[in-house]
C-alpha cells in the first residue's frame, strides 16, 4: 500500500524523527517498507514555466516551437502537444531534469532541425497520473521557476509498505500512523467529526433494511443533499493521486480519501437513482447479472451480497457499485455507504468475478465493524465542505448483531515462556494502550485487554504477545548461547537418496533436476495420469507418471546445443493414479513413488591417444546398473530378465525383478519414442524404484571369511552356432562344472568367417577353489575335462584348438 | 696378469651393471660374462694354466669375484623384473593421464547437503513427506481457513477440492506431530509447487527446507540463536542479521531474517533493492491452533519453526540470473558444480 508521510503527520507527530528512522522502525516493527519515492529528489530540475510565445515548428505539422520563461531566463522548446498555447503556465523540465516516467535525461537535443533546450510535461511523464493527453496545464497562478515540488506539493516521501494479510488495520493512514505513535511513543491525534447538519432528519430521505445480517452485520450511512459534482480542489487531487489513484470528482475522490484514511471503503450512491430511497441488503438465490460502473457486465453467482433499492440491485456489496446508481456530473442528493461486510462472502464473490478493488481487498481482510458511522460522518463533512452541499441530520446505522469485541488475557510469565525475555509489565501496558487496546483488569501476573474491533486479527494471549514482541523490537529478544539435544534415536529419511545419489555421481553420471509438471500426452505414455486444475498452460497440466520422458526432453535439449554424450540421473517423485477413471479422493487412489533414472546417450569415451572412442549401448546400461546395485548388496536378491519387444516406451528391454515385483526396467528407447522426442540418437535408459529397493537393502550382509587356499585358473573357447545365447551356455557350465568351479567369466566373443557360416566364438575362463583345502591339479583337469565333453555334446560345439 | 685381468673384468662388471635397465641388456650381461663361453668361465679356464702357488689365492679371488658378480647379477635381473618396462624407455610424461569418469551432483543438492549437515549437527532429524498433499495437511491444519486472504500468499496448484501440489514442505510438520509426541526436532527438505508463471524470477516449483522444534520451554530466543548459528555455519560467520516482524498462517509470532547482503557488504546494490539486507528465511513461534490441529497441550508445549528456499540461495550465491536455468538441465550448466 501507498503511504504519504505528509499525510501521517496529520496524525502522529513525527518532528525531529529521521525519515529513514521511520522507515527502519517501520520495517522493524512488521510493516515493511519497500519502496520509498522522495519526491524532492524526482522533481529537482522541474519549474513552474510560463509560454510565453508559440509558432509552428517550420519543418513539422505536429510540433511546435515555445518560448519558455522560468523566471530567470527564456528558452526555446521544441513541444509535440496539440494543447500548447501561448499564456499557458505548465510544468518545465529544464537541462538536466529526468523524467520519471522513462527515467531519461532531458538534455540540450535538436528536434527536425530545431534547437530545445527542455521539455514540457504531462501528468503521465511527472507520474502524478495516468492521464497522457497532452501537457498539464497550471495553475494561472503560480510564479514562473518556482519548483514543482512546491507547486504541486509534490515534496513529499511516499512510501510503499507490504502489509500482511492479518493487518488489515494497517490498510490506511490511520493504521499505520497509530504503529508509528506505538513505536516512537508519540500520541496520536485523530481528526474530530465536526459535523454542520441540515435541519431535516436522515429518516425523511433514505431508509437502510438489512436481509441478511449474517454477510451484512452493520450498515452506517449518511445523506448529503444539493450537492454540486465538479472538479477536487487540487490538495484533494494530489492526495488522491500520491496514493495511486486517478481524481475523478469531489464526491468519489472524498470516498476514497476516507478509505486511505480510516480503512472503511466508501460507496456514494446517487440518491435519486435509488428507487424508494431505500437501501436494501441480501444474497441472490440464483445466478443473475449486473453491470457495475466500470460498464462491464457481471455475471454473479448465487449466493452474492447486493445492494439493492427497492426494485434493483445498485451495487455489489463490498467489490463495485453499479452504472444505475453512480455519482454523475447531475447528481444532487447523495447516500454515502458505510458498511460492515462478512469477510468471507466478499472474498467469494470477488473471486467468482475475478475483481479485486481497494474496497474488497479491505472487506475480506476484515474492516473495522466500529468504525462505520465516523468514516461516513467523516465523509459527509469533507463532502459538504467540498461541494457546498447540505449534511442531513443524523446517521442511519442497521447493525442487528453487534461485533463482540474479545477480552484477552496476557500472563507476563507467558510472555516471557515464548519469547524467552522477561518483559517489564509496565512496558507491556504502555504498548496495549499506544496500540488502541482498552485495560480491564490488571494484577502482578497479568493483564485483560479489551482488543479494539480495528484490530480482529487479535484474538488470543499469543496475539497480543505478538504485539508486544514487534512493538518492543525483535531486536530486544536475546539469542542464546547454547542449546541441550535430547540423546533419543536421530533418523534421516534421506539418507538412503544419498547414498543412491553418491554411487550414482561415482559411476559417472551429472544429476538432472525436472519439472514434474508436463503435458497429458506425455504424462500418458507411462502411465494413468493425474491432471491440475488449474494449470498454467496445455504444457504444464499433468503429473508425470515415470522420470522417462523428462529426462528424454533433457537429452534433446542438450542434443540441441551440441551436448551428446550424455550420463545423466534424475530422483525424483511420480505419480499414477489407480486407473485411467479412479477420482482421486483419498491418498489410497493414488501413487506418489520416489525413482531413479539413468540415461546414456553417446560416447562412453571418447578416442584418445591411448584407445579408441566407444559408444554407450546396452551392454554399458546392464553393466552401470549392476554395479550401480552391487553397491547395495543386492545381488543375489534381484532377478534379470530380458525381452525384444513388448514395451511402449523400450525394444531391449532388461528388468529387475524381486519375489515377482518389478524393481526398475529399461533398455534402449525405441524408434517411436526417439521420434515423439525429437531425438536424432540412441538414448538408453533404466529407470528404478528407489522405495522397494531401500527396503530390499537394508537387509544386512553377513561377513565371509576371506579364502584361505590358492585358486586355480583354467579357460576355454567354443565354436558355437550364433543363435546360442551366452547365459544359457553359463548356466549350463556353472550347473555342470563340478562342486569346484566358483565363478565363469565370459572373455571373448567374435564372429567371423574362418569359424563357419552363423557360427560363433565364445571363450570362458573358469574359477576353481574350494574353502577348506588346497585343490589337486588333477581333480581340476579331471571336471575340466569333462565339461568341455559335456558342453561340446549340450551344445553341439567345437573345442578351439590351444 | 690373471690377478689384474680378474681385477679389469671386475671393475668393467661394476660399470656396466648400473646401466642394464631392460631386460635385453640384462641377457647381454649374462651371455658376456657368466654364460659358458663367458669371461668368467675363460678366467676359470686360465686358472688351470697359472703356476701352482699361485693357484690357492688366485682361486680363491676369483670365487669371490665370481658370488659378487652373480649376486649383483641377480640383484639388478629381478630389478629389471619387477619394475617391467620401466626402466625399457623413457615416457612422455606430459601426456594427458587415463581417466574414469565421474558425475556430480545437481547444484540444488549440494546446497541442500550443506543445510541438511549444520541442521544434523545441531541435533535434527531428516523426514520427508509426499508431493500431491491434501488440503487439509497443506493448509487447514496450519491454520489457514477456507476463504482466507492468507491462502493467496501462496498460488496454488489443485488436483480437486481436496488435493493439490503442496505449496511448501511444512505440511510435514503437522505429519510428523500427528506421530510422535514431543520432543520433536527435523528438518524437512523437499519440492514445493507454485502455480505462477514461469519466468526468470519465478519457477512453477522450487525447493524448501523446514524445520520445527518442540518442547516444554522453547522459545523465541532460542529460534533466533539457532538460525543464527545456522546462518554463520552456511553464508559466514561475519555477517550481521536482523529478524523482523512478518506474518504466516502457522506460527506466531512470526519473523523474516535478512543477513547482511554477501554482495555488497550492506552497502546497498541491485540484488538486495539497495537495502543491504538479503532476506534468507521465515520463522516463528508454532501457533497454538496448529498445536490444536494435532492434538498438542499448548499451555504445555511450545515449538518454533522456520522454513527457507533453496534455489534463492543459488541465485545469490552463484549469481545465477535466471531461476529456470535450474531445471534446463543443460550437461555445461551441470558440469559446473
Ligand atoms: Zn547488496
Amino acid at each position: 500500500m501507498k503511504v504519504s508521510l505528509n499525510w501521517l503527520k496529520e496524525y502522529v507527530d513525527l518532528s525531529g524523527i529521521p525519515v529513514s528512522e521511520i522507515i527502519h522502525n517501520l520495517t522493524m516493527s512488521g510493516l515493511e517498507v519497500e519502496e520509498v519515492i522522495n519526491q524532492n529528489e524526482i522533481y529537482k530540475n522541474f519549474v513552474v514555466g510560463f509560454v510565453k510565445e508559440k509558432i509552428k515548428h517550420p519543418n513539422a505539422d505536429k510540433l511546435s516551437v515555445c518560448k519558455i520563461s522560468n523566471g530567470t531566463e527564456e528558452m526555446q522548446v521544441v513541444c509535440g502537444a496539440p494543447n500548447v498555447e501561448a499564456g499557458q503556465k505548465i510544468v518545465f523540465a529544464q537541462i538536466g531534469a529526468i523524467v520519471p516516467n522513462g527515467n531519461f535525461k532531458i538534455t540540450k537535443a535538436k528536434i527536425r532541425g530545431t534547437e530545445s533546450f527542455g521539455m514540457i510535461c504531462s501528468e503521465s511523464e511527472l507520474e502524478i497520473s495516468s492521464n497522457h493527453e497532452g501537457i498539464m496545464v497550471l495553475s494561472s497562478e503560480l510564479k514562473e521557476g518556482t519548483p514543482i515540488s512546491e507547486a504541486l506539493g509534490l515534496d513529499d516521501v511516499l512510501l510503499e509498505i507490504a502489509i500482511t494479510p492479518n493487518r488489515s488495520d494497517a490498510l490506511s493512514h490511520f493504521g499505520v500512523a497509530r504503529d508509528l505513535s506505538a513505536i516512537f511513543d508519540r500520541k496520536l491525534k485523530l481528526p474530530e467529526i465536526n459535523l454542520e447538519e441540515y435541519e431535516n432528519g436522515i429518516k425523511d430521505f433514505a431508509s437502510v433494511e438489512i436481509l441478511d445480517p449474517i454477510n451484512c452485520p452493520r450498515y452506517s450511512a449518511k445523506v448529503v443533499k444539493d450537492v454540486i459534482v465538479k472538479e477536487s480542489p487540487d490538495w484533494l487531487k494530489q492526495a488522491v493521486q500520491k496514493i495511486g489513484m486517478r481524481p475523478i470528482n469531489n464526491i468519489v475522490d472524498v470516498t476514497n480519501y476516507i478509505m486511505y484514511e480510516t480503512g472503511q471503503p466508501l460507496h456514494a450512491f446517487d440518491l435519486k437513482m435509488l428507487k424508494g430511497n431505500k437501501i436494501v441488503v441480501q444474497s441472490t438465490t440464483v445466478e443473475s447479472q449486473f453491470t457495475t460502473l466500470d460498464s462491464k457486465v457481471r455475471k454473479l453467482p448465487a449466493n452474492t451480497l447486493l445492494i439493492c433499492d427497492a426494485e434493483k440491485p445498485v451495487a455489489v456489496a463490498g467489490v463495485m457499485g453499479g452504472e444505475n446508481s453512480e455519482v454523475t456530473s447531475d447528481t444532487k442528493n447523495i447516500l454515502i455507504e458505510s458498511a460492515y461486510f462478512n469477510p468471507s462472502s466478499i472474498r467469494r464473490t470477488a473471486k467468482a468475478l475475478g475483481l479485486s478493488t481497494d474496497a474488497s481487498y479491505r472487506f475480506e481482510r476484515t474492516t473495522n465493524a466500529g468504525g462505520t458511522i465516523y468514516a461516513a460522518e467523516r465523509a459527509a463533512q469533507l463532502i459538504a465542505e467540498l461541494s457546498g452541499g447540505k449534511v442531513a441530520q443524523g446517521t442511519i446505522d442497521v447493525y442487528p448483531n453487534a461485533v463482540k469485541q474479545p477480552v484477552v488475557t496476557v500472563r507476563f510469565a507467558r510472555v516471557e515462556k515464548i519469547l524467552g525475555y522477561y518483559v517489564e509489565p509496565e512496558k507491556i501496558r504502555k504498548i496495549v494502550l499506544a496500540l488502541g487496546f482498552e485495560i480491564t483488569f490488571e494484577n502482578d501476573e497479568q493483564i485483560s485487554v479489551r482488543v479494539p474491533l480495528f484490530r480482529p486479527d487479535v484474538e488470543r494471549e499469543i496475539d497480543v504477545i505478538e504485539e508486544i514482541a514487534r512493538i518492543n523490537g525483535y531486536d530486544n529478544i536475546p539469542t542464546i548461547s547454547s542449546f541441550s539435544v535430547p540423546l533419543g534415536v536421530k533418523h534421516d529419511e534421506s539418507s538412503f537418496y544419498d547414498k543412491v545419489r553418491d554411487t550414482a555421481v561415482g559411476l559417472g553420471f551429472y544429476e538432472m533436476i525436472n519439472n514434474p509438471l508436463q503435458n497429458e500426452k506425455t504424462a500418458a505414455l507411462t502411465g494413468n495420469q493425474i491432471g491440475v486444475l488449474n494449470p498454467q498452460s496445455l504444457d504444464m497440466a499433468y503429473l508425470r507418471t515415470s522420470l522417462v520422458p523428462g529426462a528424454l526432453m533433457v537429452a534433446a535439449k542438450n542434443f540441441n546445443v551440441g551436448e551428446k554424450n550424455l550420463a545423466l540421473f534424475e530422483i525424483g517423485n511420480v505419480f499414477n493414479k489407480n486407473s485411467e477413471e479412479t477420482e482421486i479422493k483419498s491418498f489410497s487412489d493414488f501413487k506418489e513413488e520416489t525413482k531413479i533414472i539413468f540415461l546414456l546417450s553417446g560416447k562412453a569415451s571418447l578416442k584418445e591417444w591411448h584407445g579408441r572412442d566407444k559408444n554407450y549401448s546396452f551392454y554399458y546400461l546392464k553393466g552401470l546398473i549392476n554395479s550401480f546395485l552391487n553397491n547395495f548388496t543386492l545381488d543375489n536378491v534381484l532377478n534379470d530378465s530380458y525381452y525384444h519387444s513388448g514395451n511402449r516406451i523400450f525394444d531391449f528391454i532388461f528388468a529387475k525383478e524381486h519375489d515377482g515385483n518389478l524393481i526398475g526396467n529399461g533398455g534402449r528407447i525405441n524408434k517411436e519414442v526417439l521420434n515423439y522426442f525429437n531425438l536424432q540418437q540412441e538414448v538408453f535408459c533404466f529407470e528404478l524404484d528407489l522405495n522397494l529397493l531401500e527396503k530390499l537393502s537394508t537387509q544386512k550382509s553377513k561377513y565371509n571369511p576371506l579364502l584361505k587356499y590358492p585358486k586355480m585358473m583354467r579357460d576355454f573357447a567354443f565354436i558355437f552356432d550364433k543363435e546360442i545365447e551366452y547365459e544359457d551356455v553359463a548356466e549350463f557350465i556353472k550347473k555342470n562344472g563340478g562342486s569346484l568351479l566358483q565363478f565363469v567369466r565370459i572373455f571373448d566373443l567374435f564372429e567371423s568367417e574362418s569359424l563357419g557360416v552363423n557360427k560363433k566364438s565364445m571363450a570362458f575362463e573358469l574359477e576353481y577353489f574350494n574353502e577348506n583345502r588346497t585343490l589337486k591339479d588333477e581333480e581340476v583337469e579331471k571336471d575340466f575335462n569333462n565339461l568341455i565333453t559335456l558342453v561340446s555334446n549340450k551344445f553341439n560345439a567345437k573345442l578351439r584348438g590351444n | 696378469m690373471l690377478d689384474e685381468k680378474i681385477e679389469t673384468i671386475h671393475s668393467e662388471f661394476l660399470k656396466e651393471i648400473p646401466e642394464a635397465d631392460n631386460s635385453k641388456k640384462i641377457e647381454e650381461i649374462r651371455i658376456k660374462y657368466l654364460s659358458r663361453n663367458g669371461l668368467l668361465s675363460s678366467l676359470f679356464e686360465e686358472l688351470k694354466n697359472a703356476p701352482k702357488e699361485d693357484k690357492p689365492l688366485l682361486g680363491k679371488k676369483l670365487n669371490e669375484m665370481r658370488n659378487s658378480i652373480a649376486q649383483t647379477f641377480e640383484q639388478a635381473k629381478a630389478k629389471v623384473d619387477t619394475t617391467g618396462k620401466f626402466f625399457e624407455n623413457k615416457i612422455d610424461l606430459s601426456l594427458p593421464g587415463i581417466t574414469r569418469a565421474i558425475g556430480s551432483k545437481h547444484i540444488l543438492t549440494q546446497t541442500l547437503d550443506e543445510i541438511k549437515n549444520i541442521f544434523k549437527g545441531m541435533g535434527f532429524s531428516v523426514t520427508l513427506g509426499p508431493e500431491l498433499e491434501s488440503d487439509y495437511y497443506n493448509f487447514e491444519a496450519l491454520n489457514f481457513p477456507h476463504d482466507h486472504p492468507a491462502r493467496d500468499m501462496q498460488d496454488t496448484y489443485f488436483i480437486n477440492n481436496n488435493f493439490l501440489l503442496r505449496t511448501h514442505t511444512t505440511p510435514v510438520q503437522v505429519r510428523i506431530m500427528e506421530k510422535e509426541e514431543p520432543p520433536i526436532r527435523a528438518i524437512m527438505p523437499g519440492r514445493v509447487y507454485r502455480n505462477e508463471a514461469v519466468s526468470a524470477r519465478s519457477y512453477c516449483m522450487f525447493h524448501q527446507v523446514d524445520g520445527i522444534y518442540v518442547d516444554t520451554d522453547v522459545s523465541f530466543a532460542e529460534l533466533k540463536a539457532t538460525l543464527v548459528s545456522f546462518a554463520m555455519q552456511f553464508y559466514g560467520s561475519d555477517l550481521m542479521y536482523r529478524f523482523r516482524p512478518s506474518f504466516f498462517p502457522f506460527t506466531e509470532p512470526s519473523a523474516e531474517m535478512d543477513i547482511t547482503c554477501f554482495l555488497c557488504h550492506g552497502s546497498g546494490c541491485k540484488i538486495c533493492k539497495g537495502s543491504g539486507w538479503l532476506e534468507i528465511l521465515g520463522c516463528g513461534m508454532v501457533d497454538p491452533n496448529v498445536f490444536k490441529s494435532v492434538n498438542y497441550d499448548s499451555e504445555k508445549y511450545t515449538g518454533y519453526a522456520f522454513g527457507m528456499g533453496i534455489e534463492r540461495i543459488g541465485l545469490l550465491k552463484y549469481g545465477i540470473d535466471d531461476i529456470r536455468i535450474y531445471f534446463e538441465n543443460d550437461l555445461r550448466f551441470l558440469k559446473q558444480f
